[in-house]
């Protein structure tokens, strides 16, 4: 036969297209409920790592991680700009609900327009540990993780980190390196301060940690992530962290006979000053 | 075995090579090496495309018409490129969240396109799976040369486990900033390229 002649060169075409279009449809769809239950998991898991209750790896199974996650977690809900509850995410292991869409709650943040933030709040030794996402842009692609805040909401108990593409040997590190991410562990995010936490050189206060040495820009843009998405939170934190007892601090100047141990706003003790 | 079908398998690891030889797929040698595990990786899809593409296309040689085949050709590794990526993504996510910058740099992988011109498009479908297979595996043994010495100087560690150690550093050992960068795997790469003409004196040019 010849090969050579036009119709048949457009019949082949056509048909080795529509062919190729099949198989990837039918595969992509086939291959998506696994993806998505992978994509979950893998969201689970870094929640898990960040809130110290099961090191990102140690699971066997995506179903071990999602056991884990229905055991500990207490609530789920998502809260917008005034940091009120806007609605609740199942908690039910056999229909767990992440709120998904990082990225269009990045842009609304962006814009000043309506978000709906997720807060994921777990049990752990009998404290309340809360985590919240962050997401921001690295060098090359998106760059995301999750922060899990102690009862305080203001110390932070660890955090994980993650990138689409960033350099691996330098950006990558914010997720294969431990030791950067130990650095998080024990710092306190300043609300009342502007960024509320950045990832700078020469990190000396308690709201920042030290960059990558050689990820400049992914460091920062890290940073940024980090102090965008918790300055968004700061009203659902500030009207939810427990006040302070008048003994804790320093300056304590309660009248005698007061019973010292009753709370305080921070706000209102100056008031009183 | 068959001297041809001997001469399909190891042509491409030493005389041959696609890398120091034919000089194909330079571009992702650069781009893959800063660690050891990307570049293995990277090698074992770069071997299971050439392979299954090789094999699908020798099947098909005799009905492509030659005006089109290049694009038939681009079709088809595509889409083999895109089911690697999607079943690895059903069945091994970890692994696809490492490849996922790489998978990319397949479908654009000279090596791929540079074997079923050359060989595919006129042999037999059995060898022409070997010659994929072969060909994608002495483009990975290059990778993982380039990789071990980048990785190790330019991190200390070597697939991820330190190997030099902290007293090392301690005592003024730094990393070299330089090898984690691509200009340093050209230069890895010019130095495998001489070691490997020195002994294959075939190759030298008068």
């Amino acid at each position: 036969m010849n090969t050579n002649n036009n119709l048949y060169t457009v019949v082949y075409s056509t048909i080795i297209v529509v062919v190729v279009a099949a198989i990837l449809a039918w595969a992509a769809m086939a291959l998506k409920p696994k993806q998505d239950a992978n994509i979950k998991a893998e969201t689970i898991s870094q929640m898990l790592d960040a809130a110290k209750i099961q090191a990102k790896g140690e699971a066997a199974s995506n179903d071990a991680v999602l056991d884990k996650y229905a055991e500990t977690i207490q609530a789920a809900f998502t809260v917008n700009a005034a940091g009120e509850k806007v609605k609740d995410l199942s908690t039910d292991r056999a229909s767990l609900e992440l709120a998904d869409g990082l990225k269009a709650q990045n842009t609304n943040l962006k814009k000043g327009s309506d978000v709906e933030l997720p807060v994921y709040i777990f049990g752990k030794d009998g404290k309340k540990v809360t985590v919240v996402p962050v997401y921001g842009a690295g060098l090359w692609g998106p760059v995301w993780g999750y922060v899990a805040f102690d009862e305080d909401l203001k110390t932070i108990l660890g955090a994980y980190f993650d990138h689409e593409s960033e350099t691996p040997g330098l950006g990558a590190k914010i997720k294969d390196d431990p030791e950067f991410r130990a650095q998080f562990v024990g710092k306190k995010a300043d609300f009342s301060a502007e960024p509320v936490f950045s990832v700078l050189k020469n990190a000396a206060q308690d709201n920042q940690v030290d960059a990558i040495t050689g990820a400049t820009m992914t460091s920062k843009g890290l940073g940024a992530a980090i102090g965008t998405w918790l300055a968004a939170y700061k009203p659902y934190f500030t009207a939810n962290a427990p006040k302070e007892k008048c003994c804790d601090r320093p300056d304590c100047q309660c009248a005698e006979g007061v019973p010292c141990n009753h709370e305080h706003d921070h706000e209102e003790m100056k008031e009183e000053e | 075995m068959d001297a041809k079908i001997k001469e399909t398998i190891l042509n491409p690891i030493l005389k041959g090579n696609p890398i120091t030889v034919l000089v194909l797929g330079i571009c992702s040698a650069l781009a893959v090496t800063v660690e050891l595990k990307g570049a293995i990786v990277m090698a074992l899809s770069v071997t299971i495309v050439t392979g299954l593409s090789c094999l699908v296309l020798s099947l098909l040689r005799k009905t492509i018409p030659m005006r089109v085949r290049i694009i038939v050709q681009l079709v088809v590794v595509a889409m083999l490129v895109i089911l690697v990526d999607q079943i690895l993504k059903a069945y091994s996510y970890p692994i696809e969240k490492q490849l996922s910058v790489y998978i990319g740099l397949i479908i654009t992988n000279c090596i791929v396109m540079g074997r079923i011109e050359a060989f595919a498009l006129g042999n037999k479908p059995w060898p022409s799976f070997l010659d994929g297979i072969f060909n994608g595996l002495g483009y990975g043994l290059i990778l993982v040369i380039v990789a071990f010495f980048r990785e190790l100087f330019g991190s200390g560690t070597l697939l991820g486990f330190r190997i030099i150690p902290e007293s090392f550093y301690a005592a003024g050992y730094m990393d070299n900033g330089l090898v984690i960068l691509p200009p340093m795997a050209l230069i890895l790469l010019g130095c495998i390229i001489w070691v490997h003409r020195s002994f294959q004196k075939d190759l030298q040019e008068k």
